[in-house]
């Protein structure tokens, strides 16, 4: 057989990840814009399919956060339907959602945000990286797989598949949780919160060392958007919309997710495939908020469980009036999540009823439209469907974390062109800044599944006359 | 000797659904208990846990290609023709050569030997559909056979 290797495949760069700067005539910053690709279609691919197969299409839409979209689904499902469920399928739901939660925030902070916090945003690149980390810390490299593949193995155990869950379903679960795999956490799971107050403590260390920057990097106000339990806790599964503005008033409050289009609108921008939402009472863009860990910490009053409460508190201490605006607190604000979760794996795996088969009920009502909500690791997720007397799709609407955070990370890209770009002189080192800017917030920048190719970040800077003046590539 | 064939896409993304279909039509052919396949819709790091404990690893996936090149096959190593991903403002973007390379430091002993890919040209896939174009389509049944070639099944 011909070997064949090829380099023509290499030259193509892969679109995830594009920002575009525009200089004025005196070489300063004009306009900058983060290009985000969205598939386009997804409403026509449901319409005619049964609302019960939305929860394993759904997660088909991404191979990063498949589970968000099956429990969304599944939770529009049941809205659909007109059901609530069983103590014990809620359980389970818990569990498969925070078992995501803990694998996703540990893939980003040990993976992909750890190198600049070990080495410094200025390092060089080729040290400044998972490799890097691995060569220095390979102690919290470990920890880092260690976790992923902890909450990772929940989902799997939870499910006939790994990736593409489909252990929920409209009405409850299509499976229970067998004792086995219950001991199996429980096992586990004091080494896993072990590792996650150690990330906690290597951020705060970061912290320590570089107070200014972690006050001063992307830091900029917004609204913040997320869910709160009825003690006004941070929620991932279920709860109410809270909004507050940059300065801790809450805009919003107790607001139910089928009512979501009450507070959000969204704008479409000729050049962004990815729409725009804003709260509408304050208008586009002053409407601007952030979802995700930070939106979640800075609505929300405390954490469910003691260890993540208290790191809660000390977060809230930080913060003007409770609100954090640097875009470098994301981080952690994830890793008190991480740490809130895991505790919640604990206690959710601990309950009596967890390994119950009551986890499924049926109902004779079909209601023509359902919403479901739930806080993905990268932000407020809305899955809502409307369907026919059949329980057939007629429309689909779904908004995703990187949406909500556009804006924002539009306007974090912007406060480092500003910061990096004087008087006609790009300094070197603003692809990492930006680069850095935009990781803060964890988006999801494609829904392609790819192994093979190149996929940098591409900066292209243009001069006044519209001109290219150069490209950057990390 | 144990072998993973590992078919990547996403399967309601047009052509980047490729890797998954042909990993779907040898999933039907290949009855080995020394060959497993799979298909998957994750890329990256999440790969990891999957080529854990295989000799072998064979990858079909799409790559981005000029137009006139949609369709063409590629076979090759991909950590002789990929350099790793370094930094990745998501986690899509971790390159395959970026995990091999991240195992072979955290799992010595417990990557593949052997790595082989088996590349498709696409171009960017942007609308929700399970249909894939003609010359990808086209490519299929070649890419089938490569994998069966590469495997001593026919």
């Amino acid at each position: 057989m011909t070997r064949k290797i090829v380099i023509e495949p290499v030259t193509r760069i892969e679109g995830h990840g594009k920002v575009t700067i525009h200089l004025n005539e005196q070489g300063n910053v004009d306009k900058t814009y983060l290009h985000v690709t969205q598939v386009r279609g997804f409403e026509k691919f449901c319409e005619g399919r049964l609302f019960w197969e939305m929860p394993v299409i759904t997660p088909r839409i991404c191979g990063i956060c498949p589970v968000s979209h099956h429990l969304a689904a599944a939770k529009a499902g049941d809205a659909i339907l007109g059901v609530k469920l069983t103590p014990t399928a809620d359980k389970l739901r818990r569990l498969l959602h925070m078992a995501q939660m803990v694998q996703s925030h540990a893939l980003h902070f040990f993976h992909l945000a750890s190198p600049d916090l070990i080495f410094g945003m200025e390092a060089d690149p080729a040290k400044r990286n998972v490799i890097g980390v691995i060569a220095a810390m390979p102690d919290a490299a470990v920890k880092g797989v260690k976790l992923r593949a902890f909450g990772q193995k929940i989902i799997e155990g939870m499910g006939d598949k790994r990736v593409h869950p489909n252990a929920a379903v409209p009405g409850g679960m299509n499976r229970a949780l067998h004792s086995d795999k219950r001991d199996e956490i429980l096992s586990q799971i004091g080494d896993i919160i072990a590792d996650c107050q150690f990330a906690i403590d290597l951020f705060k260390d970061y912290c320590n060392k570089n107070s200014e920057v972690a006050e001063t990097f992307a830091d900029f106000k917004s609204g913040y958007l997320g869910l709160v339990d009825a003690n006004g806790n941070a929620e991932y599964y279920d709860g109410k919309l809270r909004l507050k503005d940059q300065d801790g008033m809450t805009l919003e409050d107790d607001v139910a997710p089928e009512d979501y289009l009450s507070i959000i609108e969204e704008k479409v921008e000729d050049w962004s495939y990815l729409k725009f939402p804003y709260y509408k009472k304050m208008g586009y863009p002053a409407g601007m908020y952030r979802v995700g860990p930070l939106g979640r910490l800075n609505v929300a009053d405390g954490c469910t469980t003691p260890l993540a409460d208290k790191e809660f508190k000390q977060f809230k201490e930080m913060g003007k009036n409770g609100i954090l605006q640097g875009s470098l607190y994301y981080h952690y604000a994830r890793l008190i999540e991480m740490l809130n979760c895991a505790e919640e794996i604990k206690a959710l795996t601990g309950d009596k009823d967890i390994c119950s088969t009551d986890i499924w009920v049926n109902s004779d009502c079909l209601n023509e439209e359902g919403v479901g909500v739930i806080e993905a690791p990268r932000g407020t997720l809305f899955h809502h469907y409307w369907v026919d007397k059949t329980g057939k799709m007629i429309k689909a609407n779904l908004i995703v974390a990187t949406g909500h955070n556009n804006l924002a990370m539009n306007r974090a890209v912007n406060e480092v062109a500003h910061a990096f770009i004087k008087d006609g002189k790009v300094t070197e080192g603003i692809l990492n800044r930006v680069e850095v800017a935009i990781r803060c917030y964890d988006p999801c920048l494609s829904c392609s599944s790819h192994a093979l190719g190149h996929m940098p970040l591409e900066l292209t800077v243009h001069e006044a006359d519209g001109s290219i003046r150069q490209v950057l590539r990390s | 000797m144990k072998t993973l064939v590992l078919g990547i896409g996403n399967s309601i993304l047009g052509d980047d659904g490729i890797g998954v279909r042909v990993a779907q039509e040898l999933a039907r052919k290949i009855k080995n208990d020394n060959i497993d396949v799979r298909d998957v819709g994750i890329d990256g790091l999440n790969l990891l846990d999957l080529i854990l404990g295989y000799d072998k690893l064979i990858v079909i996936d799409a790559v981005l290609t000029e137009r006139e090149k949609v369709g063409e096959v590629y076979r090759f190593k991909p950590e002789k023709v990929y350099e790793p991903s370094r930094s990745a403002i998501s986690p899509h973007h971790f390159n395959l050569s970026t995990t091999i390379e991240i195992g072979k430091k955290l799992f010595p002993g417990r990557m593949p030997e052997e790595v082989i890919a088996f590349a498709v040209g696409t171009e960017e896939a942007t609308m929700v559909t399970e249909e894939m174009t003609g010359r990808v389509k086209d490519a299929m049944p070649i890419v089938v056979n490569l994998v069966l070639k590469e495997l001593n099944l026919n």
